[in-house]
């Protein structure tokens, strides 16, 4: 095969869309599913007696299912070059940063007393630690740019696909 | 594309089972080969071996003059298209074709040209986005020959790409198949057990039985001068009849007929005189109006012609039995007697098994 031009490079690379799949905007998506996990193993580890068990914690149990579900959706959704898909990945990723001034924060600015097991004496002890704020904080911060990437590549490709479609459909008829 | 030379192959498995005897073939480039036998006869070990999936115990394989006899079969250039399509069922037509090359890192945008090429060719343009579940037998089986064409080989390998589909659609495939050679002048080497498809296909034909090169020749070689009686009752359909006969001053004579021999036959068997050699009638070579008798059993018409079968007059014998494929349409009952002469006739060594030539 000859050596292709610029221009029909770029047409071919329009052109491979119509049968290959958006796997970039999908792998984003697990991958922000994956930091989504590591946020919520590690916020739960601390041992800071009932603090966490309350209304907080159920909703933030819920809040990690729904988004799971719907991200792992979404990526389906835009491996198909999906536009409403992309949509709901930005909204996504709006939320994971939300997140992060919801429970993490709460936590770091607050205390509680218990009792030490070793001096037998009341301590006043922080809900989370700064390493594990920022470890949190990360995880949830690159679960959104990893949702707000797959978003953004997701609307692009699916315009640049649609519209690609259009003018076949044009020349077509 | 390129020229194939098997010489001398041999093939024993490890339990010392001896699969393919002393094979020489020398396959032109852009040639169709069919290699055609009934199972077991070592035809598709054969292929296996040129295609680097079984190992060669005796003998060498050369591609244009290059000794490929233990390359593996990744480095051979060879694509094969097996029987059961062997398709990925989680990817896509396109993504199936794709695959090796996507396997090898070739540009994407030549991939995508390359397999645009191919679907083209072979009709699959519109199958593209489909997952191999959603297509019928034959459009799979064309996925499976433009997974061979995407990689560009030097050589084409079918082992019975049509034996998984039915009647009709193994006729057009072999249509395409026959089409796709023409429009790629690709060397091709097929294996099949049906000589339809050996005889509509090849431009030589490679006849085996039990391990062994029986005959190499072009279909209508096969066909006209078969080289022994396994190639004589194994190409044709309805098969050949044979029949014993002793050759005795110039007729060819068994208990149940009496065939005056040509001038060109009685030179051919003047060596045989009072010897036994089997004579060979093809059932299309059969018309009415001569000497023998036959009893007919059974009547079937096939429009331009008819196939009555039947035994030769009134006996049991096993060697009796024959099947006549007569001009035109015919309404014989069982049990009424026709008269047949043989318009062309093949002789037997009763021995070696070999034509007479």
């Amino acid at each position: 095969m000859t050596a292709l031009s610029k221009e029909e490079n770029r047409l071919i690379r329009l052109d491979r869309m119509r049968y290959t799949k958006n796997s970039l905007s999908s792998s984003l998506t697990y991958l922000a599913i994956l930091f989504d996990v590591l946020y919520f193993v590690s916020i739960y580890e601390s041992d800071v007696g009932n603090w966490y068990y309350n209304h907080v914690i159920g909703i933030s149990v819920v809040y990690n299912l729904l988004f799971m579900l719907i991200a792992f959706l979404s990526s389906e959704g835009v491996k198909n070059y999906k536009l409403s898909y992309s949509v709901v990945l930005l909204a996504l990723g709006a939320g994971q940063i939300a997140r992060i001034f919801y429970l993490p924060m709460r936590a770091l600015s607050e205390t509680i007393t218990r009792m030490d097991p070793a001096t037998k004496q009341k301590v006043t002890v922080s809900i989370m630690e700064k390493p594990q704020f920022t470890w949190v904080v990360v995880c949830l911060a690159v679960s959104a740019l990893c949702c707000f990437a797959a978003g953004a590549i997701g609307v692009y490709r699916s315009r640049t696909l649609a519209a690609y479609q259009a003018t076949l459909d044009e020349q077509a008829a | 594309m390129a020229n194939i030379s098997l010489q001398h192959l041999d093939k024993i498995y490890d339990n010392n089972v001896q699969a393919v005897f002393d094979f020489n073939l020398e396959v032109k480039d852009g040639e169709f080969i069919v290699l055609v036998g009934p199972s077991g006869c070592g035809k598709s070990t054969t292929l296996r071996m040129i295609a680097g999936l079984e190992d060669i115990s005796a003998g060498r394989l050369l591609l244009d003059g290059e000794d490929i006899t233990a390359a593996p079969a990744k480095d051979r250039d060879m694509a094969m298209v097996f029987q059961n399509y062997a398709l990925y069922g989680h990817m896509t037509v396109y993504e199936n074709m794709a695959f090796s090359l996507t396997l090898r890192k070739e540009d994407p945008n030549v991939i995508h040209r390359k397999v645009l090429a191919a679907a083209e060719i072979l009709g699959l343009t519109d199958q593209l986005n489909k997952k191999p579940k959603q297509l019928s037998g034959g459009q799979r089986q064309r996925v499976a020959m433009g997974r061979a064409i995407v990689r560009n080989p030097k050589v084409f390998l079918f082992d019975e790409p049509l034996s998984n589909l039915d009647a009709k659609l193994r006729g057009a495939t072999r249509r395409e198949i026959l089409l796709l050679h023409k429009r790629m002048n690709a060397t091709m080497l097929y294996v099949t057990h049906d000589q339809t498809e050996a005889l509509t296909l090849a431009d030589r034909i490679v006849c085996m039985s039990m391990g062994h090169v029986q005959q190499v020749g072009t279909p209508l070689e096969l066909y006209e001068t078969p080289a022994n009686l396994f190639v004589a009752s194994f190409i044709g359909l309805p098969p050949m009849n044979f029949f014993n006969v002793t050759i005795r001053n110039g007729q060819a004579v068994n208990k149940y007929f009496t065939v005056a021999l040509t001038d060109a036959e009685k030179q051919l068997l003047a060596t045989y005189e009072g010897k036994e050699v089997t004579l060979g009638v093809r059932p299309e070579n059969i018309a009415t109006g001569g000497d023998v008798q036959v009893k007919v059993f059974s009547n079937e018409n096939l429009g331009m012609s008819t196939l009555v079968h039947g035994r030769l007059c009134g006996e049991h014998a096993a060697d009796a039995a024959i099947t006549c494929k007569l001009r035109g349409w015919c309404d014989y009952k069982a049990g009424d007697t026709v008269n047949v002469l043989f318009e062309k006739r093949h002789f037997f060594d009763k021995e070696t098994t070999n034509a007479i030539r």
